[in-house]
């Protein structure tokens, strides 16, 4: 039996097959893992099957390095009953990772402190619905 | 085969409601008759059926089956059609191809959609949409519920960038209503000030609900045909110019990924319609945008050229979209006023302001209007150049 998650009920649980299975398996292990060209080495977007620069189908996932900076960021006000748990306002942001990555995420925990654009920020894990998956951590 | 150019013919608007009541499918049939009769032809006159839906696992989405459910008769082109936001436009644009081909002589183009539903708002209709699969399953979880979180990181990402305000946003917000307050069918009709706008609740920082397109459960549908054909009940609205543009932004540094960047091909792909229309930007009578959020309208003007980057909040605050300005912008209240029926929002505003329809909000004189679609967070772009003369 694991802890409810504070943002999210299990109903938003993600699928972990599919393209971003790897992202999933490392979260689990609590190492952040994202998608690099296995030819050129270049920076590929979660669900992109060809490099855009050598035009190589080889996806591989690499450990980066869990830390970034914030590239935009909201605090959402409107919450939905049955999918949302906070009662409050919550994060979301959308991050600049060191590895040249961006990744939306919510944050591990809530938070009353402003974020603001181009602070520095660190990856952690949340659980929801027992599947592991990186968030933002907002201190 | 005999072919002429087709032009558009026929506009049939259901009521744009905000309460439940009538399926996607109840709703289109109706708007197919309407636009039908408009034209002044029969339902046994239509030769071609294109059909848009709303995104999303809806039960009762739009589909082929509406040819069969609306009465038509055997059809020789017929699709659904799905390329997210600039579907209208897609439909519009296909319709004219297909016309001009001779593969059908009266292609009727409609959307419908019903959000709204007995016990839930069209918010909890969105937020339950969208799945758990893939990048879209870990924006979800991560607090991404429908699409304004999306276009809030937009808007954030925008204000920042090019040292917009939320003042800017709220420019768009007035602009539209002030147009809104001519238009019957826009939801949202009274006067609204600068204060009722930073009163509104607040969605997702800083779009507030009235930076957010209206829901409606409602359907339009056009007719493109034979421009000889109509026993002169409405002037004929010809599409002089189109072109679409699929931009691929990649979402990592050091691309932006909220908005485009100057010189990203969007807005030659406008000249391009306007060049195929024989017009310049100076002849568009009025400027029909795709505008789910306040954001989008806002971040396309700079996108299409419109002004240059970081210009656009002056550009509004200055009047020159609104009433009496220089560049008529959403004259029926757009999506955020008037009502949210995607692509086919600024598509039937043009149509009427083309026939000298728009009553209390008409522009004078207008002979040449611009209609875009949108879609996909600004990956789809779509342009058709309307105009009452032929080319």
């Amino acid at each position: 039996m694991t802890e409810p998650d504070w943002l999210a009920t299990d109903a938003l649980a993600p699928s972990t097959a599919g393209a971003l299975a790897p992202l999933y398996t490392a979260a689990a292990e609590g190492r952040l893992a994202l998608p690099f060209c296995g030819a050129c080495g270049s920076v590929l977007e979660l669900e992109q099957d060809v490099c855009d620069s050598c035009e190589a189908a080889a996806v591989e996932w690499r450990d980066v390095e869990p830390a970034g900076t914030v590239h935009s960021v909201t605090r959402v006000h409107r919450r939905e009953p049955s999918l949302i748990r906070t009662d409050s306002p919550y994060h979301v942001l959308d991050v600049q990772l060191a590895s040249g990555h961006r990744l939306v995420l919510g944050t591990t925990r809530p938070t009353g402190r402003t974020i603001r654009i181009g602070d520095p920020v660190r990856i952690g894990f949340r659980t929801v619905g027992g599947i592991q998956l990186p968030a933002a951590d907002p201190d | 085969m005999p072919v002429f150019e087709p032009a558009i013919i026929g506009l049939g608007m259901t009521e744009m409601s905000v309460k439940p009541g009538g399926t996607a499918q109840e709703l289109a049939s109706r708007a197919l008759a309407a636009a039908v009769r408009d034209a002044g032809l029969a339902l046994s006159d239509i030769d071609g059926l294109l059909v848009g839906s709303s995104q999303g696992v809806r039960p009762d989405r739009l589909g082929v089956s509406l040819a069969r459910r609306g009465g038509l008769g055997d059809l020789a082109l017929l699709e659904h059609v799905e390329m997210k936001g600039v579907t209208t436009a897609a439909m519009i644009q296909n319709a004219v191809l297909a016309v001009r081909a001779g593969l059908a002589r009266a292609v009727a183009c409609v959307f419908g959609d019903a959000p709204l539903r007995p016990g839930g708002s069209a918010g909890a209709t969105y937020a339950h949409s969208g799945g758990n699969e893939g990048v879209r399953g870990l924006e979800r979880v991560s607090g991404v519920l429908g699409s304004v979180p999306t276009y809030a990181l937009a808007a954030a990402r925008f204000l920042e960038v090019t040292g917009g305000s939320e003042e800017d946003l709220c420019a768009v917000a007035l602009s539209g209503r002030s147009w809104a307050t001519g238009n019957p069918h826009a939801v949202m009709r009274d006067p609204l000030t600068r204060e009722e706008y930073f009163a509104a609740r607040m969605v997702a920082e800083p779009l507030r609900v009235l930076d957010c397109a209206r829901p409606v459960n409602g359907a339009v549908a056009v007719i493109v045909g034979d421009p000889a054909v109509p026993a002169g009940a409405h002037p004929p609205v010809h599409v002089r110019g189109m072109a679409q543009h699929h931009p691929v932004r990649r979402r990592r540094s050091p691309h932006e990924s909220w908005f485009e960047p100057a010189g990203g091909g969007t807005a030659d792909a406008l000249d391009r319609a306007l060049a195929m229309a024989g017009r310049r930007r100076d002849d568009l009578d009025a400027i029909q945008l795709y505008d789910p959020f306040s954001i989008v309208a806002l971040s396309l003007l700079e996108t299409y050229g419109f002004c240059g980057r970081g210009q656009a909040g002056a550009l509004v605050r200055s009047g020159a979209t609104a009433p009496g300005g220089s560049l008529p912008m959403n004259t029926g209240g757009g999506q955020l006023s008037g009502y949210y029926l995607q692509g086919m929002t600024p598509l039937a505003e043009a149509i009427v302001q083309l026939r000298g329809h728009g009553g209390g909000r008409q522009v004078t004189d207008a002979s040449t209007v611009l209609v875009t679609g949108i879609g996909g967070r600004g990956d789809h772009h779509a342009f058709l150049v309307l105009d009452r003369e032929p080319l």
